[in-house]
């Protein structure tokens, strides 16, 4: 994404008609715009986005940090790509939304929390988010006995690397068990958090640093367990121009394809009530909505219940987009909603795919007693046995 | 007007977070997605109770500001956005559906239940039973809707949508809760009588009476089975002898008839659709032979469409929106008329007349109402919203097509203020008078929606 689009956005933005589609879930049942729902001015539907953006370019508006706000009130989830019903204008209403936050940055009105995001990464000691001390992952390299070389590269990305850590483990000893021929790079932050939140400036720098150090592996695959990276990985890196050289999969896709081989199987039974939460940047940014389910249904023993607005329905955790940081409380309200969805199921565990996801939903469980089990699917799965077959 | 008094008393009202006057919540007040040029708005608020738009009503009355009830804001005729500036209410935040009524066949509603949530609630709750909505989209309120006397695909067999208002609940321009139809009386919202009929007072007369904070409406019973059998004439002098004959029959659930000069071998065609239901195939395979023999007989000739055409049109509500992208810029406007059926004819091949005038392709949309009483009829100005211009066509599109159908003996629906002066400078002066008086009584601060139905 570059600043420049935003401009490129004129000729299409004044489509929308503010008719309100983007509002709803697919039977108009309820709303599904997170941000919809909480504020209620038509200012905050996507409509009301694309109108303010519109006037901007127009210079019907002045930017101010309360429209910038009103931009960043959204959690980047894309219920509205799925429900606009003007071709070729819905795919890109996320797209419009992160280039006018690129232009609010540009211009002075980034929100104060946004800019945490940025200072964060770009302070040498991080390179990640969380303002955590940058792991080069040489500990986990030699614990885990992985090579300079190999065919595979494991992207942990910055949620699982230091706030997940047992999604991280999980996928590293997974991936052992299964006899992936995989290393770790030192990683910096797959810039996810930057390029949602507008803050594009040193995007393309990490982007080609993360992309040197997986060729130097020579790996031809890159996996990853984060949502977000694989995103960003698989399809921001190629519209930022990368000619990237490998393959980006997410561990959902490789344990389906070693489960549909015969080349691994999962032998022991989890006995329990699972319902799944798909992570917007899996779904509605990916397309990914079966990979997830058929492999719980290869778990023996597992019951499996559908929430009612599942798949390209799904509502969101509220995690995405700026939104955990820029309005934390908000956040966790968003997950609750869908805690309240999943024990309508019966369900005792949520599984996603998302450390992300994760993280939001197990604070609004804790926050608000919902008492589940809150598990990434890579993590139920390495709880299992399984057995491999060469 | 002290502006920063106003919206601390709002903010204490509704809460701080359902009160603005911030400029980028007033720009988005200040336009709908119709041709109308935006208006300046003071202060948006949206309350939650009957209560707070009580207090909302008398603060008004003590600023004299105007008020202007808002539901979905989806008309396209600007008749939520100010006039003389004032309070957008937008009721969007009062959305419960109160009651069903299943054996007596009503819903109770709050006025920001829109029309999505309403057909969604039935068909998961009471699969059964169906209401009337319009093909706005699904974000459009079904009170908004059923006040300006819309009508939608149950409209050809059971009426306009204001017809279906069992009662109402209203807030009065003096801020006292009045409420109308059976409700006044008895504990069940099932009726608009037999009692005089207040009812009518407040339909079509665009928020200028009183919000509305409830209103019953009615539902109707839903067959299993839906499908559209498609004709088409040639000639449009034949058109109100074919909807005569078949409105006669009682096969038709909605008739729906359109006309556009795009592509070009639909051009001087009238596509007719009747909407015909029933509880198994049988039952729809006899309605469609029937209707294909009135085709034969009167004038008009049986096609197929393909599939994706059919699935589109039994949507409910069907994506009329697709009208804003005709010229890829996210707008269009129509002159919703109610005409006299026998002036079809006439008004379709004057109306594309106009169209063509103002570099607009003709496009006409025809839906029969109740058996023939009335037609709806729209013909439809798409623009492109960047191009002002292109705007400016479609406004003096519009208002010489209120001056055909005037002349022609209909009435524009919903019309915008301009239109509303042309139909109140045709209206018979006793009838003015009576809805002046009236206003004044009701509202003698003239704050509700003023602008609307202006007479002087
Ligand atoms: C694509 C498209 C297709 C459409 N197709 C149809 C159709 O098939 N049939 C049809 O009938 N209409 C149609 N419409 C017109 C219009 O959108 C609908 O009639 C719509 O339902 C109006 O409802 P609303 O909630 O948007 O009303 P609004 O625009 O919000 O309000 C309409 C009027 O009612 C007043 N009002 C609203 N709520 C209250 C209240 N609680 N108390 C007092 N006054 C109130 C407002 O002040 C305003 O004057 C269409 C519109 C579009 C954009
Ligand atoms: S984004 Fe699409 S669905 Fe939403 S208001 Fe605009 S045109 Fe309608
Ligand atoms: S991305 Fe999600 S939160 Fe943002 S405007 Fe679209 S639907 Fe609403």
């Amino acid at each position: 994404m570059t600043s420049e689009s935003y401009q490129d956005w004129k000729d299409i933005v004044h489509r929308c008609f503010r008719c309100g589609y983007c509002k709803f879930t697919h039977t108009y049942s309820d709303f599904n715009c997170p941000s919809y729902k909480k504020y209620r001015f038509e200012t905050y539907s996507t409509g009301g986005r694309m109108w303010l953006i519109y006037g901007l370019i127009n210079n019907d508006l002045k930017w101010s940090q309360n429209l910038a706000n009103v931009l960043y009130a959204c959690s980047t989830c894309g219920n509205c790509t799925e429900n606009c019903r003007f071709e070729k204008f819905n795919d890109f209403l996320v797209d419009i939304i992160e280039a006018a936050r690129a232009e609010a940055v540009k211009s002075g009105f980034c929100p104060e929390n946004q800019k945490f995001l940025l200072e964060r990464t770009k302070d040498p000691n991080n390179f990640n988010p969380y303002g955590e001390k940058n792991s080069d992952n040489i500990n986990l390299k030699t614990k885990y006995n992985l090579p300079e070389k190999a065919e595979w590269v494991y992207y942990i990305g910055c949620t699982s690397n230091y706030r997940q850590q047992d999604l991280r483990d999980a996928t590293l000893r997974l991936l052992k068990k299964i006899g992936i021929d995989f290393t770790l790079i030192d990683e910096h932050c797959c810039t996810s958090p930057l390029i949602r939140t507008g803050q594009i400036d040193i995007v393309s720098d990490f982007m080609n640093y993360n992309i040197n150090q997986i060729n130097n592996t020579g790996a031809s695959k890159v996996i990853t367990s984060c949502a977000g990276c694989y995103r960003t990985l698989k399809k921001d890196y190629e519209k930022l121009g990368a000619d990237l050289g490998f393959e980006v999969l997410h561990t959902g896709e490789l344990i389906k394809t070693l489960l549909d081989e015969g080349k691994i199987k999962i032998t022991s039974n989890y006995e329990k009530i699972v319902t799944y939460h798909d992570p917007c940047h899996l779904g509605r940014h990916m397309d990914m909505y079966e990979i997830p389910r058929d492999i719980i249904q290869s778990i023996p023993g597992i019951k499996f219940i559908e929430m009612k607005r599942n798949r390209n329905n799904a509502w969101c955790c509220g995690a995405g987009g700026g939104v955990k940081i820029g309005y934390p409380d908000w956040a966790l309200e968003i997950s609750k909603e869908r805690l309240e969805e999943a024990k309508e199921t019966g369900a005792t565990v949520l599984t996603s795919m998302c450390p992300f996801c994760k993280t939001n939903l197990a604070d609004a469980n804790k926050e608000f007693n919902m008492g589940f089990e809150i598990i990434d699917l890579i993590e139920l799965i390495d709880q299992l046995e399984i057995e491999v077959n060469e | 007007m002290n502006k920063e008094v106003i919206i601390k008393d709002l903010e204490e009202i509704v809460g701080k977070d359902f009160a603005s006057n911030t400029a980028e919540d007033l720009f988005m007040y200040s336009q709908d997605p119709g041709a109308s040029e935006p208006r300046p708005v003071d202060f948006v608020v949206m309350p939650r109770s009957v209560e707070e738009i009580q207090k909302i009503v008398k603060l008004a009355n003590r600023e004299k500001i105007p008020l202007i009830p808002m539901g979905g804001g989806l008309t396209l005729s600007g008749l939520v956005i100010p006039i003389k500036g004032g309070i957008v209410v937008d009721l969007k935040r009062m959305d419960q559906i109160l009651e069903i009524n299943e054996l007596s066949r009503y819903a109770l509603i709050e006025p920001g239940v829109s029309t999505g949530k309403l057909i969604s609630y039935l068909n998961e709750l009471y699969p059964d039973l169906q209401p009337a909505i319009p093909d706005a989209p699904p974000s459009a309120t079904v009170v908004g809707n059923a006040l300006i006397h819309g009508s939608g695909y149950l409209s050809q067999k059971y009426g306009n949508h204001g017809d279906m208002i069992n009662g109402i609940e209203v807030v009065l321009p003096n801020g006292e809760i009045c409420k109308l139809g059976s409700c006044s009386i008895s504990d069940y919202w099932f009726s608009r009588g037999p009692i005089p009929d207040l009812v009518g007072l407040f339909i079509s007369s665009f928020g200028t009476m009183g919000i509305i904070t409830k209103l019953s409406y009615k539902l109707y019973p839903k067959p299993k089975m839906r499908d559209v059998v498609f004709g088409m004439c040639r000639d449009p002098n034949n058109i109100p002898n074919l909807v005569y004959k078949i409105t006669y029959t009682d096969l038709a659930e909605d008739l729906l008839l359109s006309k556009t000069d795009k592509p070009d071998y639909v051009k001087d065609l009238i596509l007719v659709m009747v909407f015909i239901t029933g509880d198994s195939e049988e039952e729809l395979e006899s309605k469609r032979k029937m209707i294909k023999r009135l085709y034969r007989k009167n004038g008009a000739q049986f096609m197929n469409m393909p599939e994706r055409t059919l699935k589109g049109l039994l949507q409910k509500p069907q994506f009329a929106a697709a009208a804003a992208d005709f010229r890829k810029g996210g707008g269009f406007e129509y002159v919703g008329s109610f005409m006299p059926l026998e002036m079809i004819p006439e008004a379709s091949k004057r109306a594309a007349e106009i169209s063509y005038k103002y570099d607009i392709i003709p496009t006409q949309a025809i839906r029969i109402i109740g058996k023939g009483h009335c037609v709806m009829f729209a013909p439809t100005f798409a623009f492109n919203r960047a191009d002002p211009l292109d705007r400016k066509n479609a406004r003096d599109a519009l208002d010489e097509t209120n001056k055909l159908v005037l002349e022609l003996g209909g009435i524009p629906w919903k019309s915008e203020f301009e239109g509303q002066k042309l139909i109140v400078e045709k209206m018979d002066p006793n009838y003015k008078n009576l809805l002046k008086t009236i206003r004044n009584i009701l509202d003698p601060n003239g704050i509700m929606n003023p602008g609307n139905w202006e007479v002087s």
